[in-house]
């Protein structure tokens, strides 16, 4: 859906209530806009695309030159020339994106087509039908079988983030002697 | 080499029935050519051969930088089906030369050529040559396959998948007109300008060798 101003500026966003699981109260879901640093007048809504709650999408029918920064997961599925960065959340390149641009997320879903350098903090996923020429940095990548990729590999990995320890056990003791079984006066001492 | 086209249709069915069948195999090659990588650490490696899982997780898993590059689809790109024919055109077998090992030079440590260069013919095999040494940095390792099989009027060729240090998967990825026999002279004669070149005994029709920049 297409905003309704969309050449003109819009006021920053209010923060957006949290979403129920089987809808809110009813209220017409919020819609979704991603704001681009080049043109700060324009805003852009994606034409036909599944608007989900928590993330945004550009259609096969929609070209965008410039600068993308989306603050939610964000699919792209037309044509994009510029940098596009997602910071913390999942970008996806849908089967009919030609990019050609410098991605940077969190994790990073490809099925289309890419020409430039893919960065994510967590995982890199190349699908069969995916097209990649450029460089790939992230802590983990997967490339299905057909996918097709043309460039340099850096896993950078994280520091690794320790699984929660499980608290120390309790020390083995023996169990208290019963009154009874106290052969001398000495007490014993449980640790 | 003439052959009758019987010989070589029974050749070419039996050779597409047998290039079917993933195999496993282990190369003497890609022993010494890993035994170098758990040695060293932060080395770039290139696999010429297109991007797959096993190759990169071995190559990251120890610590190395990963680069692909298909050669054999660029070929295919390039000049079809019928590689001997059109590589012959000269604006195809510029095109090809334009996409590929399109790197900076000294890029790499070691790159596993594998059978690519198995189907070029000259002189777009010396210019390939010339350009895969360019990004190779002094001392740089490259590992190659050729067919051994003198006879063969078409070789199969894969998809080589790095199983162990030792142990390569090989997924058929079809057959192509072989282009020449590749004997050790020629070999030394291709490689003249390589600081040394290392022949590996197999006891299949693939021949190995190690070629140091």
């Amino acid at each position: 859906m297409w905003s309704k101003r969309k050449e003109d500026e819009f006021p920053p966003r209010p923060e957006r209530p949290a979403v129920t699981p089987g809808g809110t109260s009813g209220a017409e879901p919020p819609r979704r806009e991603i704001s681009t640093m080049s043109t700060p007048s324009r805003t852009f809504e994606p034409e036909g695309a599944a608007v989900r709650s928590g993330s945004a999408a550009l259609g096969k029918n929609v070209t965008v030159k410039g600068q993308i920064i989306a603050r939610e997961d964000l699919t792209i599925d037309g044509e994009v020339e510029g940098t596009v960065e997602c910071h913390e959340h999942r970008l996806t390149i849908g089967p009919n994106a030609r990019v050609q641009s410098n991605l940077k997320a969190r994790e990073i879903v490809i099925h289309g087509s890419i020409q430039g350098n893919v960065e994510a903090a967590d995982k890199i996923d190349l699908k069969k039908e995916a097209k990649l020429v450029g460089d790939i940095k992230t802590s983990r990548v997967v490339i299905e079988d057909g996918a097709y990729f043309k460039g340099s590999i850096d896993i950078s990995k994280a520091a690794p983030i320790k699984p929660p320890q499980a608290p120390p056990a309790p020390p083995v003791s023996q169990p208290a002697a019963p009154a009874t079984a106290v052969a001398s006066g000495a007490a014993s001492t449980l640790k | 080499m003439k052959f009758s086209a019987a010989t070589r249709e029974t050749e070419s069915k039996s050779l597409e029935k047998k290039a079917l069948a993933p195999i496993v195999r282990y190369s003497n090659g890609f022993d010494q050519f890993s035994s170098v990588l758990q040695k060293s650490n932060g080395l770039s490696i290139l696999d010429m051969s297109g991007a797959s899982q096993a190759n990169v997780s071995f190559i990251t898993g120890l610590g190395h930088r990963i680069s692909t590059d298909d050669i054999l689809g660029t070929m295919e790109q390039c000049f079809g089906a019928d590689f001997l024919e059109n590589e012959k055109t000269a604006s195809k077998a510029q095109r090809f030369l334009d996409q590929t090992l399109t790197f900076a030079e000294e890029s790499f440590d070691g790159a596993l050529v594998w059978d690519t260069f198995q189907f070029l013919a000259s002189p777009l095999l010396d210019q390939a040559i010339a350009q895969l040494l360019r990004v190779m940095r002094p001392s740089g390792l490259m590992l190659f396959f050729f067919g051994a099989d003198e006879k063969a009027t078409r070789m199969p060729t894969y998809n080589y998948r790095i199983q162990d240090h030792r142990t390569l998967l090989l997924s058929p990825r079809g057959t192509y007109q072989n282009v020449h026999f590749f004997h050790n002279r020629l070999l030394e004669r291709l490689f003249h300008g390589a600081s040394s070149v290392k022949f590996f005994l197999t006891r299949d029709n693939l021949r190995e060798l190690i070629v140091r920049r």
